[in-house]
């Protein structure tokens, strides 16, 4: 089935299977490797994507449900040089091994954008949907808090 | 697993597809996508309901009415809801996480009719309806579903919207046992609705998940328990009426055992949680 949607802010087009999950063609055909499939039944959020401003698993969602919406996976964000969250994951040390990390900065973008000066229990309700079996994270709230920092003062100038 | 997608823009069409085939209907996916791939269902046919659209949320007399493909995150986000049901909030906010939120919706709950489904627990506590289509029925949610994944309901037909009626005056209490904040699906639930007056308990509602083969309440105990004394006495002596009349099984989750004290110790937490407020 042939669907029509946006890719990190690009007019895509695709013919795609329609039991394919939008995992598999993020990864497989858009080549997003930074969609990561953790536990493949919602649990862990590692294949969490940005789907018209909300995050969402993309294993609970099938490709052709993305006809018409918009999406935004970390390659985006990268690519438009929205990095303060990435770079505040790096200051403070929230990344061990990174397989978690994609799906941990979605999340916190769309937290951030929600609620720009979340306290620290709404970052944990903000990232209960993500699992990391590294950091144990404190340094993960920790990071959020910073890249709230940051985006303030971006904001401010 | 391979099946064909459709996604339809009206009921008769999503009926006519549901009547002639092995179909499934898919609106948040939270469930279906997890079932499918678990080959658990092997339907040949997917259903999208989204091509329907999706209607507000409404209010009216005493009601709210919330359509077909409405996430829990809209509920959650919806400050009417919040005034009206703040109970059905905090249950709603207690569901996955907030990516499942952001796709889940409340009918699939309802659809699904898990003995464990949080939001189908409300239900119970704010006379919920279904309304069906094409054949335009109203019936009511305790009555649709009839076991655990059972619900009574023609192939060619759908869940097009629910009510649930507003609780004026009524304190609530809601506790769901399990391992973890997130993503947990209950070893146990309860959810309370109490009014009192002059320390007598005026009217009171009592529902208990993941202990049945579906939500369980038992109006004809609810109705001794009026009257009586709004005490510790009354909840500890009605929390041993319960745990006779429950009977749970042992599962992954938990044991028939354990399930059983807890329906006797919920209760009696209830009580202290009101008493603290009250």
């Amino acid at each position: 089935m042939k669907i029509r949607f946006k890719l990190n802010g690009k007019e895509t087009e695709y013919d795609v299977p329609e039991y394919k999950r939008a995992l598999d063609f993020l990864r497989d055909d858009m080549r997003m490797t930074s969609v990561k499939e953790g536990c493949g039944e919602g649990e862990c959020g590692a294949c969490t994507i940005i789907l018209n401003g909300k995050n969402v698993n993309s294993c609970m969602v099938l490709a052709v449900e993305l006809d018409g919406q918009e999406v935004w996976t970390l390659e985006g964000l990268n690519e438009k040089g929205e990095t303060y969250i990435q770079d505040s994951y790096v200051e403070k040390g929230a990344i061990q091994c990174g397989f978690c990390t994609p799906g941990f900065i979605m999340s916190t973008k769309v937290l951030l954008d929600n609620n720009p000066e979340p306290t620290e229990e709404d970052i944990k309700n903000g990232l209960e949907g993500n699992l990391c079996r590294c950091t144990g994270y404190t340094k993960i709230i920790e990071a959020v808090k910073l890249a709230a920092e940051k985006r303030g003062e971006k904001n401010e100038i | 697993m391979k099946f064909k997608y459709y996604k339809p823009q009206t009921v008769e069409e999503i009926s006519e597809l549901k009547r002639n085939g092995n179909a499934k209907l898919l609106s948040g996916g939270t469930d279906l996508m997890v079932k499918i791939r678990a080959k658990v269902i092997k339907p040949e046919i997917v259903i999208d309901t989204k091509g329907l659209g999706k209607k507000p949320i409404s209010f009216e007399e005493g009601k709210v009415i919330i359509p077909i493909n409405t996430t829990y995150s809209e509920l959650i986000d919806n400050e009417e809801f919040n005034k009206k049901f703040p109970m059905v909030v905090e249950i709603m906010k207690k569901i996955g996480s907030p990516q499942i939120r952001n796709r889940a919706t409340p009918i699939g709950n309802i659809a699904n009719a898990s003995p464990a489904g949080d939001f189908l627990l409300a239900t119970y506590l704010f006379r919920g309806y279904t309304e069906i289509k094409p054949s335009n029925k109203k019936i009511k949610i305790s009555t649709l579903v009839t076991g655990p994944g059972k619900i009574s309901l023609k192939p060619e037909e759908v869940i097009s919207s629910i009510e649930l009626r507003e609780r004026r005056g009524y304190q609530y209490y809601y506790e769901k046992i399990g391992k973890r904040n997130a993503m947990n699906i209950s070893i146990i639930s309860i959810g309370v609705l109490l009014k009192t007056k002059e320390n007598i308990i005026e009217d009171i509602k009592i529902a208990y998940g993941s202990v049945g083969p579906t939500v369980m309440r038992f109006k004809d105990i609810e109705k001794e328990m009026v009257g009586k004394p709004f005490s510790k006495e009354t909840f500890e002596k009605f929390g041993e009426i319960y745990m006779k009349n429950i009977n749970p099984i042992t599962d992954v989750r938990a044991t028939a055992e354990y399930r059983r004290e807890m329906v006797k110790s919920l209760l009696v937490k209830a009580y202290y949680n009101f008493n603290r407020e009250g």
